[in-house]
């Protein structure tokens, strides 16, 4: 498993597995104002601004050269020969489980646990999506290595890198909410004091989520400048209170000083859940559903059900399965 | 009960009163009403002359003065301005705030320092004005602005790209749910109160929500119609031949935000006491993320760490430190007229942190010494030559929020970096800092004398 594809192997996929009709609709659809680009050599793409007016050219381009990787652009244009005239982009979250930064297993490169802890990140960050933002036409692809999260609803697909800079701070938790508000009319008063884990709503709670995610998957080797040696050992002697939601406890063993350099520390890690460049980055191009990531030998496939997605039982294509020792 | 356009002068009310009274003739005419006006004005100090704005074009730049003096001078006394706060001078403002905005539109880039000005203190006045209103107005006249500007049932935050691209609005500030923003009591309620326990939802509702929320919204809104008038302005400058007191009124502007723009002392846009002029560099003020970068960047941040951050931060530290304060368009000439300090200086030390990289940036990607000398403005040339200058862009440093998601990795901050929000704002600070220690200690203090304002 996870071992990079042969060229034979890559002809194999492309000629008996890979078929252009499983190209997810959201794909096919527009397919010719999409720029597409690839790697041949297993260097990174540097063929790139092809355009496929049709599946049938694809799907002929895909068999006679067998990239190492394909790609398409999560932009559309008039032009994307010269990625001219620019109509819009895809709002992309790129959760790839190598670089996910709390990670229970604390293996270096990926495994069986780290994909599926990307995969729960995943299906929260979707939840904040529809219920907060009240996003549609979501789609989720397994990329090989981890998630990318593809939304095509036309109210979101217009906005430019600093809004969508903003929708990830907020989906991911990546700045601590406000803890002191001032009530109408009383100006001059004190502020009163309530805790992200006391508003259950809104992006306190968005926030409440990732960091209770964050504290219960912590392994203890994650380096935050906010947290001492001795503050990670103590959140992990004391996480079974967040497990418990029992935060204002947490809180008081932790101290409110530790408390916040914790919320703070942790603030920044998730800044690191998704790959914040791709999200920002308007003309960006994302490997191809359907193609092979030839480093691991996975397929790249649209996943319908997130709760359930096993890419170990899904993903795998024939070739690995026949592979000697598999 | 307020005009609407006291508060937004591009309401359709706003424009009503354009077509009725901004004759541009009259800018500069003694206007004895609003003189009267003025004067009547509860607490307005009228010892002075000075004090009175006779004309519109006055009153223009009394908003400009009031603005910066209210930021920047510890001496600023708001009785002074107390005219900006009678609503009664609505209609006389709507035309001061027209013919501002076509002054500055005229003469001056949108993003320019003129424009930002105009923009941000629109938006201040609208804050101010609506604290001087008796609570019921307040509320009346805030929920009449907010039916005004918006038309659907429920704000949808999809609907203020605007003023989340420009950064007016954080997200993370509204209350969300299912796409809409939560700004009614009654709605807050149905969406949320089945949630809320241990508390009283009404009151939870004050405290996330209430009218704050609203009026941020209301606020931000006004700026960005502002700033969209002014690049409204500025599209159509070209096409059309600008009338003489416009550009006069501009300029007038221009020359009294540089006239207020310093009060020593303050602690406002001058009060770290930066360098306006060209200075030696002082590595030891550079914030984390330069330092890290000048030591070396791994495959992956290296291209974007040397190009467009190290690149932009050095020559602006050594060339041009005040650039945010002082704003304006420059070009690198005209500080260092025949480039001998880019050359010598500046650019040696960008090619430096490139070998530091591993693997060396430019044997792995020559293109981007191209690039390097293309963000300096000197378009894409192998060495910077005054004769291509202006060819490109000569790019400022990227904000540390920009450095959070573009160079995650270097962004390592330390107790200044709090303060700040971008890296050059960090070298001024620290640079000023270690001048106030320098002050005590001797030693430190060689650096004093070319770092006078």
């Amino acid at each position: 498993m996870f071992e990079p594809s042969t060229l034979e192997e890559r002809r194999r996929y492309y000629r008996d597995e890979w078929n252009v009709n499983d190209l997810p609709d959201f794909i096919r659809k527009d397919l010719s104002k999409r720029e597409f680009g690839f790697d041949h050599l297993g260097r990174g793409p540097n063929d790139r601004y092809r355009v496929f007016k049709t599946p049938d050219m694809l799907k002929r381009f895909m068999r006679y050269r067998s990239p190492f990787a394909a790609y398409c652009s999560v932009a559309f244009y008039n032009k994307p020969r010269k990625r001219g005239e620019w109509l819009k982009s895809e709002l992309v979250f790129d959760v790839d489980a190598k670089d996910v930064p709390v990670r229970s297993c604390g293996c270096d490169s990926v495994c069986e646990i780290c994909l599926d802890e990307a995969r729960q990140i995943v299906a929260g960050l979707i939840d904040t999506l529809k219920q907060d933002l009240g996003l549609k036409n979501i789609h989720v692809i397994y990329s090989g290595r981890g998630y990318h999260i593809r939304i095509l609803d036309e109210t979101a697909m217009g906005l430019d890198s600093e809004g969508r800079s903003q929708v990830l701070k907020y989906v991911v938790g990546a700045e601590p909410p406000k803890n002191k508000y001032f009530m109408e009319d009383e100006s001059g008063q004190k502020p009163y004091e309530l805790e992200h884990f006391s508003i259950p709503l809104g992006y306190p709670a968005v926030f409440t989520k990732r960091i209770k995610y964050a504290i219960l998957h912590l392994n203890g080797t994650e380096k935050m400048e906010e947290v001492n040696p001795k503050l990670m050992k103590d959140v992990l002697k004391y996480r079974e209170m967040v497990q418990k939601d029992e935060w204002g406890l947490f809180k008081n063993k932790i101290g409110p000083i530790r408390y916040r350099n914790l919320v703070e520390g942790i603030s920044k890690l998730n800044m690191g859940l998704v790959d914040a460049k791709v999200s920002i980055d308007l003309k960006r191009i994302l490997r191809m559903p359907t193609s092979l990531h030839s480093k691991v030998s996975m397929r790249c496939m649209e996943v319908k059900n997130i709760e359930t997605f096993d890419p170990l039982k899904k993903a795998v294509p024939k070739f690995v399965s026949e592979r000697k020792g598999y | 009960m307020v005009l609407i356009s006291y508060l937004n002068p591009f309401s359709s009310e706003g424009e009503d009163i354009v077509r009725e009274k901004g004759s541009i003739e009259g800018i500069f005419e003694v206007n004895p009403e609003l003189l009267q006006l003025v004067r009547d004005s509860k607490s307005q100090n009228i010892s002075d002359d000075s004090y009175i704005p006779k004309n519109y074009a006055d009153l223009a730049l009394k908003r400009v003065e009031w603005y910066l003096r209210r930021k920047n001078d510890k001496k600023y006394n708001h009785n002074d301005y107390a005219f900006l706060i009678n609503p009664k001078i609505a209609k006389f403002d709507v035309i001061s705030i027209y013919t501002m905005a076509q002054a500055i539109g005229i003469k001056f880039n949108p993003k320019s320092r003129e424009g930002r000005l105009l923009v941000e203190s629109q938006g201040k006045l609208v804050e101010d004005r609506l604290e001087k209103l008796a609570p019921i107005e307040r509320k009346e006249v805030v929920n009449n602005l907010l039916n005004q500007m918006i038309t659907q049932d429920n704000i949808k935050w999809t609907s203020m790209s605007q003023l989340l691209g420009s950064k007016k609005i954080n997200l993370t500030d509204m209350i969300l749910d299912q796409g809409d923003v939560v700004l009614e009591k009654e709605d807050f309620l149905i969406r949320f109160e089945d949630k809320i326990e241990g508390r009283v939802p009404e009151k939870m509702y004050d405290l996330l929500i209430g009218e704050k929320i609203k009026e941020m919204i209301i606020s931000r809104m006004i700026m960005q119609k502002t700033e969209n008038y002014l690049q409204k302005v500025h599209e159509m400058a070209p096409k059309i031949e600008a009338h003489p007191t416009l550009l006069e009124i501009g300029e007038q502007i221009s020359e009294k935000i540089k006239e207020l723009s310093y009060f020593p002392g303050s602690g406002g846009s001058g009060g770290f006491g930066g360098d306006i002029k060209a200075t030696q560099l002082q590595p030891d003020a550079f914030p984390p993320c330069i330092q890290k970068t000048i030591e070396g960047v791994g495959s992956g941040n290296r291209n974007d760490a040397i190009v467009l951050l190290l690149t932009s931060f050095l020559s602006y530290a050594r060339l041009y430190p005040s650039v945010f304060r002082n704003e304006g368009t420059s070009k690198i000439s005209d500080i260092d007229p025949d480039l001998q300090i880019t050359i010598n200086e500046i650019i040696p030390l960008i090619f430096e942190a490139a070998d530091n990289c591993n693997p060396p940036l430019f044997d792995d990607d020559p293109q981007e010494k191209l690039n390097v000398i293309a963000k300096l403005g000197f378009g894409v040339n192998k060495d910077p030559e005054l004769k291509h200058e202006g060819e490109s862009k000569w790019y400022t440093p990227m904000s540390c929020d920009k450095i959070k998601i573009h160079l995650s990795s270097l962004c390592k901050p330390d107790a200044t970096c709090k303060k700040i929000g971008n890296p050059l704002s960090y070298y001024n600070r620290k640079r000023w800092e270690l001048r106030n220690s320098g002050d005590k200690t001797p030693s430190k203090s060689s650096e004093s004398d070319s770092d006078k304002d």
